[in-house]
């Protein structure tokens, strides 16, 4: 059991979502299931002409500079509201003992991709000096050390869509060292490119539903086809509980355990048996001093795809059979934010703990026959008093990350 | 003074949101605090608009503003494209 000063507590959570910027915006779509997927004039004669991405971005304060591929936008956005909402202020606090990590499965591509057809269209004195910053997938973690004043470590994760939550794993490692006293942790990604959506449509991972975009990311459900393109960023102030409490910030929640694993089966697919995220769940689990029947509530991974949902429906089904925690799929509001989920997914576990409330799952209608043992939440939020939530990430590459959250005291 | 010293003007202010008081013909690079990326940046912008090459190496930080507008007419008017002003 780990002692009450050791453990990690999440003192500030950040959200710019396609439900808009600020956390408040995303709470409010997935607890009334409002879907944010539309059609994209970007996408307009690529198989796939829809997408999620974040409204009102232009009219949204702080730095909007040229320097800054779009992801990198969405992650200060996040940081400013998570660490604001910590009562931290970056202008006094000891830099040297701050780190970030931040994760993104895609980094500055929009950037790459322009400058890229820039180079081929006008040749090589016509591309920005700024190429290298704006696309390397690091660079949103060194902006937000520049305009934070963020001096302690400071890196970048990527684990394809597990990139956030293993950016949240990271940073407690960093804190439980005492390489920090505050980690600025979560992701971004801002990949709805021709290129990805293209690419992501030849392999058959996105949904088709073009005439009907707003019904498109049905995770757990019989007519779901495939994913839905998002962008987004999620940030969380985590520190060590004795240091919150020294300061007296209140937490929204405790990250208990962690765990990672890897399915060592294909670069795409899931195992279809589901083994890696089991050991995940059940690590993560031990790691919180906790089994099984503890669990109350499970944010899952719930892409909306064939493969995903029945392995993960599989996985829940045989972990939790005795038990039924509610689970439930942000996907199917807010799509499918790529490196970036794993970390609004702990900002929504966090928020489910702090107001008692367990979002329903966008567009489920008829529930697949694999996951009929669980009980998914649909339809209206539910009221529920949570002691123990669960959020699941799974990755290209076949990375498994499993977070366990607890309240605060 | 004339429509391609006022669009420079305006993309500085926008898009490198340079907040120098009394921006004039006269104002210098080293006046805006542009770094050299984006004093290159800058050029490349023009060059996009203008479809003209712009040869960022000629830039120095007493380069004025009136200095870049007489660049890129100069080299329009090479090209044989004074319209595009």
């Amino acid at each position: 059991m780990k002692l009450a000063q050791e453990r990690i507590a999440v003192t500030g959570v950040g959200l710019v979502t396609p439900a808009g910027v600020g956390a408040a915006r995303t709470w409010e779509a997935v607890c009334t299931a409002r879907s944010t997927a539309a059609t994209d004039q970007n996408l307009a004669g690529l198989p796939v002409t829809f997408s999620c991405r974040v409204p009102g971005l232009d009219a949204a304060p702080g730095p909007r500079s040229w320097r800054h591929d779009r992801y990198t936008q969405l992650a200060l956005l996040a940081a400013s509201e998570a660490v604001a909402d910590a009562g931290l202020d970056p202008r006094a606090w000891a830099g040297t003992r701050v780190a970030v990590v931040l994760g993104s499965a895609a980094g500055g591509i929009s950037t790459y991709e322009e400058q890229h057809a820039k180079l081929l269209r006008t040749g090589p004195e016509s591309i920005s000096p700024l190429t290298l910053p704006a696309f390397l997938p690091n660079m949103a973690a060194g902006q937000l050390a520049i305009e934070l004043g963020i001096r302690g470590p400071s890196l970048h994760t990527a684990t394809a869509c597990a990139s956030g939550a293993t950016a949240l794993i990271t940073a407690a490692q960093l804190l439980r060292d005492d390489l920090c006293d505050i980690a600025i942790a979560g992701a971004a990604d801002s990949m709805i490119t021709r290129l990805c959506a293209a690419a992501f449509a030849k392999m058959g991972a996105l949904s088709r539903r073009n005439e009907q975009p707003e019904s498109a990311s049905r995770p757990f459900d019989t007519q779901r086809d495939g994913f839905v393109l998002a962008e987004g960023a999620g940030i969380l102030v985590l520190e060590r509980s004795a240091d919150a409490a020294a300061r007296r910030a209140r937490p929204y929640g405790m990250l208990d355990g962690c765990a990672a694993t890897t399915d060592a089966h294909g670069v795409t697919a899931p195992d279809p048996e589901g083994r890696g995220l089991h050991r995940a769940f059940e690590l993560a689990l031990a790691d919180a001093d906790a089994t099984a029947r503890h669990v109350d509530h499970v944010n899952a991974h719930g892409t909306s795809t064939l493969l995903n949902d029945r392995m993960e429906a599989g996985v829940l089904s045989r972990l939790f059979a005795a038990v039924a925690p509610s689970v439930t799929s942000a996907k199917g509001a807010l799509g499918h934010t790529m490196g970036a989920a794993g970390a609004i997914e702990a900002v929504l576990a966090v928020l489910t703990l702090q107001h008692g409330l367990v979002p329903p799952i966008a567009n489920l209608c008829a529930v697949d026959p694999a996951a009929r043992p669980l009980d998914l939440v649909s339809g209206r939020a539910r009221q529920q008093t949570v002691d123990l939530a669960l959020s699941a990430s799974s990755g290209f590459g076949g990375h498994n990350t499993v977070l366990a959250f607890r309240p605060a005291i | 003074m004339d429509s391609a010293y006022q669009h420079l003007v305006d993309v500085l202010t926008d898009k490198f949101e340079s907040t120098v008081a009394d921006m004039n013909p006269r104002t210098t690079l080293a006046e805006l605090e542009l770094d050299s990326l984006a004093v290159v940046e800058l050029f490349i912008t023009l060059q996009d608009h203008y479809g003209v090459e712009l040869d960022d190496s000629q830039a120095r930080p007493e380069m004025s503003l009136k200095d870049i507008v007489s660049l890129i007419r100069a080299q329009l008017n090479a090209e044989g494209r004074a319209e595009r002003l």
